[in-house]
């Protein structure tokens, strides 16, 4: 369940890294905006189905303006990589403020929509609800879309195309920029889809994107960086031992990740299933 | 040295530009600790080209170090003070050692990573560290006798304490930056191929950057905790990664003087604007958006290059190249290669994925020799080239140079035993002089890693680094920097910084790629000439030049040798003609 968030956003984070290898400091943030959007929704509509539209739908937009008005300004440049890494670390300090003076320090609730409050089995000492399945069940749903998105489409061949070779896709007199710019949002928008599923079980607080940023890059590099299926399975990996060090022994949990990182890292440089080379600059 | 003097005067008389309250005292304190940890910081960024966004753990480790030495142990402060400093050092250490394996933004995730390992440690540990609640109930600070300065008790003689001893820690990070090691550290950083090809050791390069940043991040984290009298656990946290890293950036990466202007200007904007602002992030986030979008160089380093474009511009370029080859090449001590061939391939091969880039070739290169490989594209020459230099391990075979096994040598290590290349394309370090590209080439041949002593006064290397600039006919130019030259004195000096290493074996990959009929002309005269002195194989496209200047010719085709032989013998095979030359 934890895992199937973080698949979500730490997705996100993997592809605009394949892509643009800009490691988004940002897409942190994306999850945040999404869970007040989603919370804003509620508040004004009272309808949680259409705050799951509406988050991804403006931060996804968002995303667009981020890449256009910030982003392109840095492509090409010398060190474009490290400049990514400073730009979106500035969108880091200072959305969350932004948000603090629009929203007020305080988090906000988010209430289980009735529908999804029920319980429905006990599993073991714990109380599996109807909205945990639905999380599962979203993402399982989810996944595949993604993975035909990125495997059968036009766009998604670009953007397969674009991570191993972004020049010579450009010499074939494809739009790249565009392709950027849509992948970007798209990583956007699945920061704030799973923003919003996150809501109801955390408070919605500004602060909230900081820590999954550096969650999702541990998936990252436990999976392998630009690859699919490396995020879904290092996804399900740190989320299930975050999950399971935390009911075991609390506070372990943050620290057995790390572990599992440097061990990766060891034994594995380029990740459970990163290409060769593609990782190392 | 004017310099020196300024900064000297500047610190000595900071206290008397402002009111006289301790709590301004304590601020410009601040602001040195924190210049010092971002001058720390940008020894990676701004000189070796590692950014790092892990600094919170040595700072923090130090911090504690120093916080525990006092507070448990009451050890004295310049004792606990140079343990925190060396602190900083071994987490350095142990970081950079497990991030080096990655680059770039990777390695960045990594150590960002790596150093909350360092802050769960501490949010663990809390019987040691407080954990949330920080490090407390520190004594008194006295400097132990003669001094014996009571360091709390007046903010002035704080101070200046704290101001002499970061003056002293920025004099000697100059030093070890203007060294053959810190000289090394800037070629990494403009470019490590190239670096790696003049026998550097890239990696260990940056693992020293890492000691001497860890070092002095230490340093500053002890006088941290002298100056807060207390060890927070923000210290550690990896926010505090990010406020050097805008310090750094706000001053200007790669400066003496940017490290101390830029914390000046955050610690003033923390102030000041939490003063009046509640949300004061908004700005510091914004304003360092700004500055790597439209200000990249930083508040001094945008000063410093207004005021270069105030100096006048270098001499007119010289007209002709007249390189003088005898000149050019220096012999190593021969260590008896037996007669056998110096350079000898068996079965090499590399494949890339179910390609097979190069497929069991043999070779065979005997000393003196000039030997041309020719292949059409996708032969697999660029490939066997970078098997050859140690770029790229082979898959199956083996290749021997002066009868040694160097199948498995990193590139560093083949450069070392005496083997030079260039490139396709052009691959020199754009960001240096002309003159610096040489001699950091000549100067792998004498020391690698020595941190003291200026690198401009080893005389042997800037002789030799002078001499083959003068031959190429590049002298006039050793003050521009490489990416100004034109294309046809850049594959020159490319070619002097490979001869530079003083190479038994020297490997030209096509070195007249894009050069006009003329050049192609002088050039191939000068590889002639030059073959007279030193062994080489060519990878050649212009079969004029290959048939009049080689010895022998080896034929690629497919990864695979399809011929070898004479230039007439190879005119003359029919395999050739019918694969290669398609007739």
């Amino acid at each position: 369940m934890n895992g199937c968030i973080l698949i979500l956003v730490a997705l996100g984070l993997s592809i605009v890294f394949g892509l643009m290898g800009i490691i988004n400091f940002a897409h942190g943030i994306f999850y945040m905006l999404g869970a007040y959007a989603g919370w804003l929704t509620v508040h004004l509509t009272g309808s949680f189905w259409l705050a799951l539209l509406v988050a991804p739908v403006t931060v996804g937009a968002l995303g667009v303006l981020v890449e256009r008005g910030v982003l392109t300004r840095i492509y090409g440049t010398k060190n474009a990589g490290f400049a990514g890494v400073l730009v979106t670390y500035g969108l880091a300090i200072m959305i969350p403020d932004l948000v603090r003076m629009t929203f007020g320090r305080p988090g906000k609730p988010f209430a289980v929509p009735a529908e999804l409050s029920a319980s429905l089995f006990k599993l073991g000492p714990t109380d599996v609800n109807a909205y945990r399945v639905f999380i599962v069940g979203v993402t399982a749903v989810l996944l595949p879309l993604l993975w035909l998105l990125l495997n059968k489409t036009n766009l998604g061949l670009v953007i397969r195309a674009g991570t191993s070779d972004n020049g010579m896709v450009q010499l074939l007199g494809i739009n790249v920029a565009r392709t950027w710019t849509a992948t970007y949002a798209l990583g956007a928008a699945l920061a704030a889809f799973a923003g919003v599923i996150t809501a109801p079980l955390v408070a919605v607080a500004p602060e909230m994107g900081g820590l999954i940023l550096i969650e999702c890059f541990i998936v990252t590099v436990v999976g392998g960086m630009g690859s699919f299926l490396g995020a879904v399975v290092g996804g399900l990996l740190i989320g299930e031992a975050l999950a399971l060090t935390g009911m075991l022994y609390d506070v372990l949990a943050d620290v057995v990740i790390y572990l599992a990182m440097g061990a990766v890292l060891l034994l594995r440089p380029r990740g459970l299933f990163g290409q060769e080379g593609m990782s190392e600059e | 040295m004017k310099g020196i003097l300024l900064v000297v005067l500047l610190l000595a008389t900071a206290p008397l530009y402002a009111d006289y309250t301790p709590f301004y005292l304590g601020l410009l304190t601040e602001v040195l600790v924190f210049g010092l940890f971002a001058l720390a910081f940008d020894v990676m960024l701004g000189h070796a080209g590692v950014m790092s966004l892990g600094h919170s753990a040595f700072l923090g480790v130090a911090a504690y170090t120093t916080g525990l030495l006092l507070a448990r142990l009451r050890a004295p402060v310049e004792v606990s003070l140079l343990a925190g400093a060396l602190a900083g050092l071994v987490t350095a250490l142990a970081v950079g050692g497990l991030v080096l394996r990655k680059r770039g933004v990777y390695l960045a995730m990594l150590t960002l990573a790596m150093s909350q390992v360092f802050y769960y440690a501490a949010l663990m540990w809390t019987p040691v560290t407080g954990g949330t609640d920080g490090l407390g109930n520190l004594p008194v600070l006295y400097l132990s006798e003669p001094l014996g300065w009571r360091l709390s008790k007046r903010p002035m003689t704080r101070y200046y304490v704290i101001a002499g001893i970061i003056l002293v820690a920025m004099l000697v990070i100059r030093h070890v930056l203007a060294s053959p090691l810190g000289r090394v550290m800037r070629a990494v950083k403009a470019n490590e191929t190239r670096a790696a090809a003049c026998g550097y050791h890239t990696r260990r390069v940056k693992l020293a950057a890492f000691a001497i940043s860890g070092l002095f991040s230490g340093l500053a984290g002890g006088l941290l905790t002298l100056v807060l009298e207390f060890v927070p656990i923000e210290n550690i946290h990896w926010p505090m990664s990010g406020t050097v890293l805008i310090m750094a950036l706000f001053g200007g990466t790669g400066t003496l003087l940017g490290p101390f202007v830029g914390a000046g200007v955050f610690i003033w904007m923390r102030d000041f604007l939490s003063k009046h602002l509640e949300y004061w992030e908004v700005f510091v986030g914004g304003a360092f958006v700004l500055i790597v979008l439209f200000l990249p160089d930083g508040i001094v380093g945008s000063i410093n290059r207004l005021l270069a474009r105030r100096r006048p511009a270098p001499a007119p370029p010289a007209d002709v190249l007249v390189p003088d080859p005898g000149r050019l090449v220096r012999a190593r001590p021969s260590d008896g290669d037996g007669g056998g061939p110096l350079l000898e391939s068996r079965g090499l091969a590399k494949d890339f994925g179910g390609l097979a880039a190069v497929n069991g070739v043999d070779f065979q290169v005997r000393r003196g020799e000039l030997r041309s490989v020719i292949g059409p594209n996708g032969a697999g020459k660029t490939t066997f080239f970078n098997l050859l230099t140690g770029v790229l391990p082979p898959t199956r075979g083996q290749i021997l140079f002066k009868g040694h096994d160097i199948t498995r040598l990193p590139a560093h290590a083949v450069s070392r035993l005496g083997v030079a290349r260039s490139y396709q394309v052009t691959n020199i370090f754009g960001d240096l002089t002309v003159f610096e590209n040489v001699r950091i080439a000549a100067q792998s041949r004498v020391t690698h890693y020595r941190c003291w002593g200026n690198a401009d006064r080893l005389t042997a290397v800037n002789q030799r680094a002078e001499e083959i600039l003068t031959s190429l006919g590049l002298g006039e130019k050793r003050h521009v920097r490489g990416a100004e030259l034109s294309h046809g004195e850049q594959r020159y000096l490319e070619i002097g910084i490979a001869l530079a290493t003083d190479p038994d074996f020297l490997l030209l990959d096509e070195p007249t790629a894009g050069m006009s009929p003329e050049e192609t002309q002088r050039t191939a005269a000068f590889v002639r000439k030059l073959a007279g002195h030193v062994t080489i194989v060519l990878v050649e496209h212009d079969m004029e030049v290959v048939m009049g200047i080689s010895d022998r010719i080896t034929v690629l085709n497919y990864g695979e040798v399809l011929a070898e032989g004479t230039p007439a013998e190879i005119r003359d095979n029919a395999d050739v003609r019918r694969v290669y030359l398609r007739d």
